[in-house]
């Protein structure tokens, strides 16, 4: 899967997951969790989710809060891979 | 049991004393850490004081009102502590009110509560404009991390803005006496008519709370307690007051932070956890428990819901040097009432349904339980909890009816005792009291107390529909993880009306979706056959 895909998955996750329209989540950079997008009540899905995109498991000791904080951080931080395919 | 002396400074014991004994003792330790920044019980004494005597500069109490009540709107920032203690500073109780709540809930609330004066911190300044929507009444607006005001006084022209260059110098504070009757908080809890109902705690309440707490858990400055409930949830009176009764340390984690628990009690080298059941089954789910990972723990503490066994299992062996401990209590009685700790040799057999037992009362508390007539059940029976007490709170905040309705004086017995809707298997012998479920509609989303009839009654409202069925689901061993509505409107645009609902509702009672029906299933009383819908659920 490359970046464009992985991007559109993780936004539209987000977006369907807080009920909230297209325009809630403008850009890339924009924050998930201050922003009130996503919570901690979310977590388990939402990794599941990223463990499904990614093919294979998180391993959740070695990721640091901040991965969180938008989809670019998510994206470095649980697909390095995809990084070599230039996003739209 | 003890009772924990008064500071110097205070001629009656009230929710702030333990802070300001604290404060004459280890003035330089840690009292709170959030987000990186550290503040020292006597730079969060000064901020404290210097909140309340602004809040007394600005009187906004009525005509000779004594204990008022302030309004904290924030979540996870120096300030909202420091609003807090601001308000018990001043004498007043204090009204916790959610940025991650709807609008609409949170004017409710602020309306309700008659605060004049609300405590703003930075992330819900911009939510601001549209809680004070509507309201003529004009409020003091506080931004203690604010220095420039000018553009908020222009955005806010019928209410007094003050910002942190028009706070009072600390000094300016001088302590009045506070009624232990007075109320300490004032918290919202959902309301099975539609409307939250807010919860009243005195003084006195939560100090009989904190006395049986400290001596139990024999808290030293040492310690650091982990702070993982919103300011709305009563839970978290418990992590800031104990702590900073005994001197210790409330690590505030992020909400990043909230997302990793493991990594924060690690990182913060908590010593006293205390959490809803659901985070230990989150933990779980994501593999964070395993052996020996948290060795820093010294007691284990869940409230909140029902406490699955196998979750107690798996975080024995990954916080060895911790004891477990199960507490229960509705807000109405303080909090927690009743607590059992976990014995890895005997405590399976224990339990129930696979759920960890809720033990003995506290302290000062007593246990009935009653059949339907308000009868006691004979011991290792089943019925319905009413507990009395130390901890038994005044009763709803303008709302005589729901109070006479849920405080009230069984037959036989003289005092008053609250109804916790629970149901329960009380004890017999050396077997503890179980939980069982509820008598009612009443479910537990993450620790949060649901009614499911106020979801129905803002379903009804959004869908224009005579009939909402709301479900938790899908169900766990401590409750629900979440919840579907059913509605019998084929026309109905569903994606529209969940979103509608996640709008209008809290995010841990929202629906997750909405279903069509054609005809609500009936059981043989002629009522909606839940049993029936969640057959329907299940079979997807």
């Amino acid at each position: 899967m490359d970046e464009k895909a992985i991007r559109e998955g993780l936004r539209g996750w987000i977006i369907d997951r807080a009920g909230a329209t297209p325009d809630a989540l403008p850009s890339d950079q924009q924050a998930i969790l201050d922003d009130g997008l996503l919570s901690s009540l979310d977590i388990v899905e939402f990794i599941l989710f990223i463990e499904d995109l990614r093919e294979e498991e998180v391993d959740i000791e070695a990721i640091e809060p901040e991965v969180f904080n938008n989809i670019d951080s998510l994206v470095e931080a649980f697909f390095p891979d995809a990084k070599s395919v230039s996003p739209a | 049991m003890s009772t924990i002396p008064v500071p110097a400074t205070e001629s009656t014991r009230s929710l702030r004393s333990g802070f300001l004994r604290s404060t004459e003792a280890h003035p330089d330790r840690i009292a709170i850490e959030v987000a990186g920044t550290q503040l020292t019980y006597r730079e969060l004494h000064a901020e404290a004081a210097s909140l309340a005597a602004t809040l007394v500069a600005h009187d906004v109490r009525p005509d000779g009102a004594a204990g008022g009540l302030t309004a904290v709107f924030g979540q996870r920032s120096v300030a909202t502590f420091i609003g807090i203690l601001g308000a018990l500073f001043r004498g007043d109780g204090y009204v916790p009110l959610n940025p991650t709540f709807p609008n609409d809930r949170t004017q409710s609330m602020l309306v309700r509560s008659g605060c004049r004066a609300i405590v703003v911190d930075e992330g819900a300044t911009k939510l601001l404009g549209e809680v004070l929507d509507g309201i003529d009444d004009s409020l003091v607006l506080i931004f203690p991390e604010s220095e420039d005001v000018s553009e908020l006084a222009d955005a806010f022209p019928s209410h007094r803005v003050l910002g942190r260059q028009d706070l009072a110098p600390a000094s300016d504070w001088k302590p009045e006496p506070v009624d232990p009757n007075a109320l300490a908080y004032l918290l919202f809890t959902s309301g099975s008519t539609g409307i939250p109902k807010g919860v009243m705690v005195a003084h006195r309440n939560v100090n009989a709370f904190l006395d049986s707490m400290a001596e139990r858990y024999a808290v030293t400055p040492e310690d650091r307690f982990s702070q993982t409930f919103e300011l709305t949830f009563d839970l978290s009176v418990f992590d800031l007051f104990l702590a900073w009764e005994c001197g210790a340390r409330v690590c505030i984690p992020t909400q990043a932070q909230k997302m990793l628990p493991a990594k924060y009690i690690q990182d913060s080298e908590i010593t006293i956890w205390f959490s809803v059941p659901s985070t230990g089954v989150l933990m779980s789910k994501l593999r964070m428990l395993k052996p020996d990972h948290y060795p820093s723990l010294r007691w284990s503490l869940f409230c909140g819901e029902a406490l699955p066994a196998e979750i107690v299992e798996a975080w024995v062996d990954a916080a060895p040097n911790s004891t477990i401990e199960n507490l229960y209590g509705p807000t109405e009685l303080t909090i927690a009432c009743t607590l059992y700790r976990w014995d890895p040799a005997t405590s399976r057999e224990d339990c129930e349904m696979g759920l960890v037992p809720i033990g003995e009362p506290y302290p000062g508390m007593e246990v009935l339980v009653v059949d339907e007539a308000l009868e006691p059940v004979p011991a290792g029976e089943t019925g319905e909890l009413l507990m009395t007490g130390s901890q038994l709170t005044p009763g709803y905040w303008n709302d005589a009816e729901k109070t006479n309705a849920a405080f009230l004086v069984p037959p036989g017995q003289d005092r008053l005792f609250y109804r916790t809707g629970d149901r329960v298997r009380s004890a017999l012998g050396d077997r503890p009291m179980v939980y069982l479920g509820r008598m009612d509609n009443q479910i537990k989303i993450q620790g949060y107390r649901v009614e499911l009839g106020e979801i129905e009654a803002a379903m009804r409202e959004e869908a224009g529909v005579e009939v909402a069925i709301a479900l938790g689901w899908p169900e766990t061993a401590a409750g629900a993880d979440s919840v579907v509505v059913f509605i019998s409107d084929a026309k109905a645009d569903l994606a529209a009306l969940t979103a509608r609902g996640k709008a209008r509702l809290p995010a841990y009672m929202a629906p997750r979706e909405v279903r069509h029906i054609d005809t609500f299933p009936l059981n043989s009383n002629g009522k909606v056959d839940r049993g029936a819908l969640k057959a329907l659920l299940s079979a997807d």
